[in-house]
């Protein structure tokens, strides 16, 4: 294509910078000056500020062949199995690191140019389908994934074979908008990308806001290190997101979706777009859903390797082509969202589980929890367990059960130590806390979260100072650098758990990251700067050993005179 | 807004105050004599909620909010300086000050520059924690003589970036890079010169440490004495923006636009903010000088000088009517002698035929 090709493919739909710069860059296998000052113009988009959002993602390569060199996933995980070993073997190819991908469960990731290789050392990387969630331990008491491991589920005949669209077509021709709104309230279905915010309530402001055309937004960026649920709901039931995207739109009068995919799940992206173009083809998506009149159309953005765009605010910044850093709060997305219009943002998980909701009611979602917590959570589990994977609890479900039973527990002759909670994001938990239920109420009384539900198991034979320090890097990397305490946060204790900067006494030391902790926490402007200090802040508490160890050891640092 | 019991309330340090609806804590906390501490707060700009220095305590928030951003609601019980602010904020300078080469510059690199150093001061923030590796890389290689660049004392709070795009219009500079990283720049790492820049200044003067400074006044800092603000209007065109002049003894230092002025609220151009040192310029005259019969001209005195002119003005007149002079004044001229030329011209000749070379 040329130049101006490709700006006339995309300039008129809407959120079209990220597709167009995906182009160039996939036309010229990195992201020139020309292709930069083409873009500048066609789309209107002052220069500098271009180049500055451009520089802002990890994966637009901006030197000739950048796109082919490979990038190695040296994420917790992955640093544990071989990653670095990886990355050394391909350097001649120019490899570079890159955050957690989003394949924990079969690591060692590798993306080069638009394909995803996977193995444990350089010689054995072959591409293959992401491992599909293992067999169900508890069949009865889950929703979305309830089907997703029939053959060709994929599919869209798949999908309607296994009761897919069924709940749609009902609700769009039998139900009004404010009683799916209803339905999904009652279920008690929260989000499950993180903040765990009430579905239907979220839905309903939506509904009810002024201003059009409202969007849905599919939050699929899944950039939380030690998250791969995301991914396999997409790969193995992208009909289920669609349907639940629909369900939304009619729902709340919108009628434009947008899935916004991170950049690292390329084979995603032909899943999502096949069955996109198979539900128009069936007229599921068009001018007229399944005959009701309801008009739905559906754009896939993909993402260009930021995790911040993952929080719901700097995504719709980046659909709209702007620097994304999140955006203050209050107003909402729910009445300022997408072009400043109402707009739905949810998790894939979140939109998933619609369907099942729709056709089997509120009530059956609802009582599928434990303890009267409503409805499931799938947990990504990986790290040093024997049966790492995608399970889908009940929420509520015990933590300990998850481990032992229904994954293995850990490697032959070891101890778990500690796990992470929300991915990385929750901190740590270990000691007695591995106790815990699955649900917010318990796990926030240890001090950490569910969130997104990805789970990293460390055993005893791992560091747990280092393991924190990869944590912390991950979120000095990914902080956007908008607001003072996490930018400078993120990067003093990264440094301190590094051993490169900060006191060599004890006291000083716990002081220092005490203190940056507790700033962070209550005055970041958004999630990555309030949770990251949770890494430090559980180290402390379940590790002061370690900590001293790691304090004492290094003596006096070379930058301990600086300033 | 009405004090007088009718208009919405909140309750700020425990005193009821009222405020107008649409505003943030912060425009009505300082409106009430508050003074809450701030860094990436220009009131000219959107609120950005970048440095979270402005936290203030609202009575059932979990957390402090952001008073820049947060919008007044009736009945808010606010505390602008709580212990439990204050430790963040403390925290914070000392956290700014880690990252920084210095924190102590030059009261001449901009209006703007001892912000962070005064708020380092009020929060005792000298401490010489948090050490680690600095932020920002100055960009001593750009040639242009106006702006220095100087990020090694760079807070990424952006307000260049922001008064570029949202006052001046001209998005010149951007957000290089993310986090700790981040860098302002302009496309492709460059210079100044090759970007949009116009050279207004305007960035300069909102920069709260004086990473960004003004080369022109900056080349004066050397000059003996005690700073002097005169208040004017910029002579170079007809905006008419207001300006304050700085001073030491006979030297003009320095131009800095008035935040105040009804006309640029702290906007300039280029020239109203840059071109003043013509004012010392060895290359001024200091005598009149008349034309020879060689053709070259030479020194006179003033009745000399003044004689051959009004002589030959006369002469015009008589031969071709008053309406044949036509007088321009420089920009470069005080206003007084603006004054004092469309006098001349208006009631000595009796014309219209005025100017001035900046009649933009
Ligand atoms: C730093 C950060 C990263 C986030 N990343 C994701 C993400 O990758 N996927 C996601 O669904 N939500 C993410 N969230 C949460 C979103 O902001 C938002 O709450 C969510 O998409 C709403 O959907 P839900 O209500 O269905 O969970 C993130 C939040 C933060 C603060
Ligand atoms: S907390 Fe971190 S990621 Fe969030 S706005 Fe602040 S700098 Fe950006
Ligand atoms: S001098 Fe003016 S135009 Fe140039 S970068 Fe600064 S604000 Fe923008
Ligand atoms: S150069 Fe000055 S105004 Fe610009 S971001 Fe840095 S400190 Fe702020
Ligand atoms: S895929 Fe490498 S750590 Fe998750
Ligand atoms: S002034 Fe409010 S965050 Fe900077």
């Amino acid at each position: 294509m040329t130049d101006q090709e490709i700006l006339a493919r995309w300039k008129e739909e809407p959120a079209p910078l990220l597709p167009v710069l995906h182009a160039f860059h996939a036309r010229d296998g990195y992201l020139s000056e020309d292709a930069i000052r083409t873009v500048s113009k066609g789309l209107r988009i002052p220069l500098a500020d271009l180049y500055g959002t451009i520089t802002f993602y990890h994966h637009f390569a901006r030197v000739p062949g950048g796109l082919d060199c490979p990038r190695v996933c040296t994420g917790p995980v992955c640093l544990q199995e071989g990653a670095l070993d990886i990355l050394a073997d391909l350097a001649p190819e120019g490899a570079t690191g890159m955050p957690c991908s989003g394949r924990c469960d079969d690591p060692v990731p590798v993306i080069r140019g638009h394909l995803t290789l996977a193995g444990r050392s350089a010689a054995d990387l072959t591409a293959r389908p992401a491992p599909l969630p293992p067999p169900a331990r508890d069949a009865d008491r889950e929703c979305v994934f309830r089907t997703i491991r029939e053959p060709g589920h994929a599919t869209l005949a798949g999908y309607r074979r296994d009761g897919g669209y069924e709940g749609l077509a009902r609700a769009v021709r039998e139900l009004t908008p404010a009683q799916v709104v209803e339905s999904i309230d009652r279920s008690g279905l929260a989000g499950r990308g993180g903040a765990g915010f009430p579905t239907g309530r979220k839905w309903r402001a939506v509904a009810e806001a002024n201003g059009t055309p409202k969007s849905i937004v599919c939050n699929a960026d899944e950039g939380e290190p030690g998250c791969f649920k995301d991914r396999a709901l997409m790969d193995y039931d992208p009909h289920a997101v669609i349907e639940g995207m629909i369900a939304s739109g009619y729902a709340t009068g919108a009628h434009r979706g947008f899935i916004y995919l991170r950049y690292e799940y390329p084979e995603t992206e032909h899943i999502l777009a096949e069955a996109i173009r198979e539900a128009e083809e069936a007229g599921i998506l068009g001018p007229s859903v399944m005959d009701s009149g309801f008009a739905f159309d559906l754009h896939i953005r993909r993402g260009a390797g930021a995790y911040i765009c993952g929080e719901e605010t700097s995504l719709l910044n980046s659909m709209e082509g702007k620097h994304p850093f999140p955006r203050n709060r209050p107003p909402f997305p729910v009445t300022h969202g997408f072009e400043n219009l109402p707009t739905v943002v949810n998790n894939v998980e979140t939109l998933a589980s619609v369907p099942h909701i729709l056709a089997l009611g509120a009530e059956w979602y609802a009582g599928l929890g434990m303890n009267g917590h409503a409805g499931t959570k799938v947990i990504s589990l990986s790290g040093d367990i024997l049966r790492p994977g995608n399970y889908e609890v009940p929420m509520g479900f015990p933590l300990e059960r998850l481990l032992y039973d229904w994954a293995g527990g850990p490697f032959e002759g070891r101890t778990i130590q500690a796990v992470t909670m929300a991915g990385l994001s929750g901190g740590f938990l270990a000691g007695d806390d591995l106790f815990v239920t699955l649900d917010e109420p318990a796990i926030r009384a240890r001090k950490s979260f569910l969130g997104a539900g990805g789970i990293m198991v460390f055993d005893d034979s791992r560091d747990m100072v280092e393991v924190a320090h990869a944590a912390m890097e991950f979120f000095a990397h990914e902080s956007c650098g908008k607001c003072f305490p996490c930018r400078i946060g993120t990067q003093r204790l990264t440094e301190r758990l590094a051993g490169e900067a900060g006191p060599d006494s004890l006291v000083a030391w716990v002081d220092e990251v005490a203190d940056i902790g507790y700033t962070m926490k209550e005055t970041s402007a958004c999630g990555l700067g309030t949770a990251a200090p949770l890494i430090t802040e559980s180290l402390m508490r379940y590790f002061p050993e370690a900590v001293s160890r790691h304090v004492t050891a290094h003596g006096p640092l070379p930058m301990a005179g600086r300033g | 807004m009405s004090t007088n019991g009718t208009g919405p309330t909140i309750v700020l340090d425990g005193e009821k105050v009222a405020y107008n609806p649409g505003e943030t804590v912060y425009e009505a906390a300082t409106r009430h004599g508050k003074d809450i501490p701030t860094l990436c707060y220009d009131p000219r700009l959107e609120p950005f909620g970048g440095c979270r220095l402005c936290v203030v305590e609202v009575e059932g928030a979990r957390a402090p909010v952001a008073s820049c951003t947060a919008q007044c609601q009736a009945g808010m019980e606010v505390r602008t300086r709580s212990a439990r602010v204050e430790v963040h904020r403390r925290t914070l300078m000392e956290m700014l000050v880690s990252e920084n080469r210095e924190v102590d510059v030059d009261e001449l690199t901009s209006l703007a520059s001892q912000e962070m150093t005064e708020l380092v001061d009020r929060y005792e923030a000298r401490t010489g924690r948090f050490r680690g590796r600095q932020s920002g890389a100055s960009r001593p290689d750009d040639p242009n003589p106006f702006i220095m660049r100087d990020y090694d004392n760079c807070i990424s709070c952006y307000r260049c970036v922001r008064v570029c795009a949202e006052q001046e219009g001209d998005y010149a500079i951007s957000v290089k890079g993310r986090g700790f990283d981040t860098q302002i720049t302009v496309e492709f790492d460059g210079h100044l010169k090759e970007s949009a820049c116009t050279f207004c200044g305007q960035c300069v003067q909102t920069c709260p440490t004086g990473a960004l400074g003004d080369l022109k006044a900056l080349a004066y800092r050397d000059v003996a004495g005690e700073t002097k603000k005169t208040r004017t209007v910029c002579p170079y065109c007809g905006v008419g923006c207001a300006v304050d002049l700085l001073t030491r003894g006979n030297t003009l230092i320095g131009v800095q636009p008035a935040m105040d002025g009804p006309a640029n609220k702290g906007a300039l151009c280029v020239k109203g903010q840059f071109a003043f040192d013509f004012v010392q310029h060895p290359d001024r005259l200091a005598h009149p000088l008349v034309r020879g019969e060689d053709g070259e001209l030479h020194q006179a005195g003033w009745d000399e000088a003044l004689d051959r002119a009004a002589e030959g003005f006369l002469r015009v007149r008589e031969r071709y009517g008053r309406h044949a002079v036509y007088g321009v004044a420089s920009g470069r001229a005080p206003h007084e002698a603006a004054y004092t030329m469309q006098k001349f011209i208006r009631g000595g000749f009796g014309t219209n035929h005025i100017d001035n070379c900046s009649r933009a």
